[in-house]
């Protein structure tokens, strides 16, 4: 055990080719998810929050029933879909880290808009009611209500990161954890671990846990900043 | 200028019902009652906030309403960036924030204010803008003496400056006797009483009135 994390911590300091080609694949498809997933996941979710329409309820139901999708099941719908059996099976996605990408954002989306709504929830009604004393269009409310959330839009993107990161049931079956092409950090350490190449996983697992901290302290900082 | 007649129920159960009303320009109404007699929920509609029953419109099309909450909120923004959210007039804002006395806290986040700060930015802000009507509900409820007398001197510079009607929702009996041309008195939800603030909140007519006068007055 302590030879295997001394050759880890070797591979980083070297610069490993195929540790780099992980880290580069795990953080294209980690950077693109999340910010795909905020990008959909706050408006949906200042949306939800902040005003009240027909069929509000029914999307908060589905948004927290995404919620508890497991990965795994959101991994075999898309394997499905894009198959060679499946209805898109023309788009030759499967086993690229643009499904990837698209399974991570229907998985992390659903907790950024939960994340928001509650947030705006809180917010949104001194918000607009102050602006409507004000006179400020429905526009410049939304900037407004915006601008309100800019720390938990922050905090939700670095949720999403996490989540990201870490997630292996998806993105395996989707992504086939294929070498040089689709292979991420999590489906690296299950593969590498299970071949007995214990160094390069433990590398992997230690990289993961720096940016957990790194993710958390952030997090912290920021929580500490709303706060005061 | 008019406000057409309206109700207002909260889960079938009416919390006020307000007959056709007008007010005069450069006039300043201090609309009294004691809690929960619908003083709140009347302000809240006229300034738009809430919808009355049968979202019909209470004001003729194209009024200005300026309003002021109960509760006021600053943006996460500088004082004198809430300020400017309602004009553009940088001259105009330095006047206001001297006259509440806020001027060394012009750069300073406005949700870092206290209570009684953030209700006088609230009103800086307000004041900012140019109404034909106006609607304070409780401005000075979280001031202290001299921050009332402020306000209260503000606020009547500003109906005479710009010659807007203002309703002053006030659960402070001494403050409307201060400040009013006229009064509108709300009892369990019904307008019972309005005129000039000599009779209503001097000589009312109304016997509920009276009673609250009595009450609340001495």
């Amino acid at each position: 055990m302590g030879s295997a994390v001394e050759q880890a911590v070797q591979l980083i300091a070297s610069g490993d080719r195929e540790l780099l080609n992980i880290l580069s694949v795990t953080a294209r498809m980690s950077l693109s998810s999340s910010l795909i997933a905020l990008l959909l996941g706050v408006p949906l979710g200042l949306l939800l929050g902040a005003c009240r329409f027909p069929g509000r309820g029914l999307l908060l139901v589905l948004n927290r029933t995404l919620m508890g999708v497991p990965p795994v099941v959101c991994g075999l719908i898309f394997y499905i879909l894009f198959s060679g059996v499946g209805p898109l099976r023309h788009l030759h996605l499967l086993f690229t880290v643009e499904i990837m990408i698209l399974a991570q954002v229907v998985l992390i989306t659903p907790l950024l808009t939960s994340h928001m709504e509650t947030y705006a929830a809180q917010i949104a009604g001194p918000v607009r009611e102050t602006a409507k004393g004000l006179g400020l269009s429905r526009w410049k409310t939304f900037l407004l209500l915006l601008n309100e959330s800019r720390y938990p839009i922050f905090s939700g993107y670095l949720l999403g990161f996490s989540r990201a990161i870490a997630e292996v049931g998806a993105v395996s079956m989707v992504g086939g954890a294929i070498a040089w092409k689709t292979n991420v950090m999590t489906t690296a350490i299950m593969q590498y671990t299970n071949r007995g190449n214990f160094s390069l996983g433990i590398a992997l697992g230690l990289i993961l846990l720096v940016l957990s901290l790194g993710m958390n302290l952030a997090l912290s900082l920021l929580q500490r900043k709303v706060a005061s | 200028m008019n406000l057409y007649a309206f109700a207002k129920s909260f889960g079938g159960q009416a919390a006020v019902t307000v007959p056709d009303l007008t007010l005069e320009a450069g006039t300043l109404y201090a609309v009294i009652g004691a809690n929960g007699s619908g003083k709140s929920t009347f302000s809240r509609v006229i300034a738009g906030v809430l919808s009355p029953d049968g979202r019909r419109p209470v004001t003729e099309a194209g009024l200005r309403v300026g309003y002021l909450p109960q509760k006021s909120y600053g943006y996460r923004l500088s004082v004198l960036q809430n300020l400017l959210l309602a004009s553009r007039d940088r001259d105009q804002a330095a006047r206001l924030l001297e006259a509440v006395q806020l001027s060394h806290l012009a750069g300073k986040p406005a949700h870092r204010l206290s209570g009684g700060e953030t209700a006088r930015m609230a009103l800086a802000r307000l004041f900012m803008g140019q109404y034909d009507l106006v609607i304070l509900d409780e401005p000075t409820a979280s001031m202290d003496m001299e921050s009332t007398m402020l306000t209260e001197q503000l606020t009547r510079q500003y109906v005479a400056e710009t010659g807007c009607a203002l309703l002053l929702v006030t659960h402070s009996l001494q403050q409307a006797r201060r400040l009013a041309d006229k009064a509108l008195y709300f009892h369990k939800g019904q307008l019972l009483e309005q005129g000039p603030a000599k009779t209503v909140l001097y000589e009312p007519q109304h016997p509920e009135t009276r009673q609250f006068l009595s009450f609340y007055g001495s």
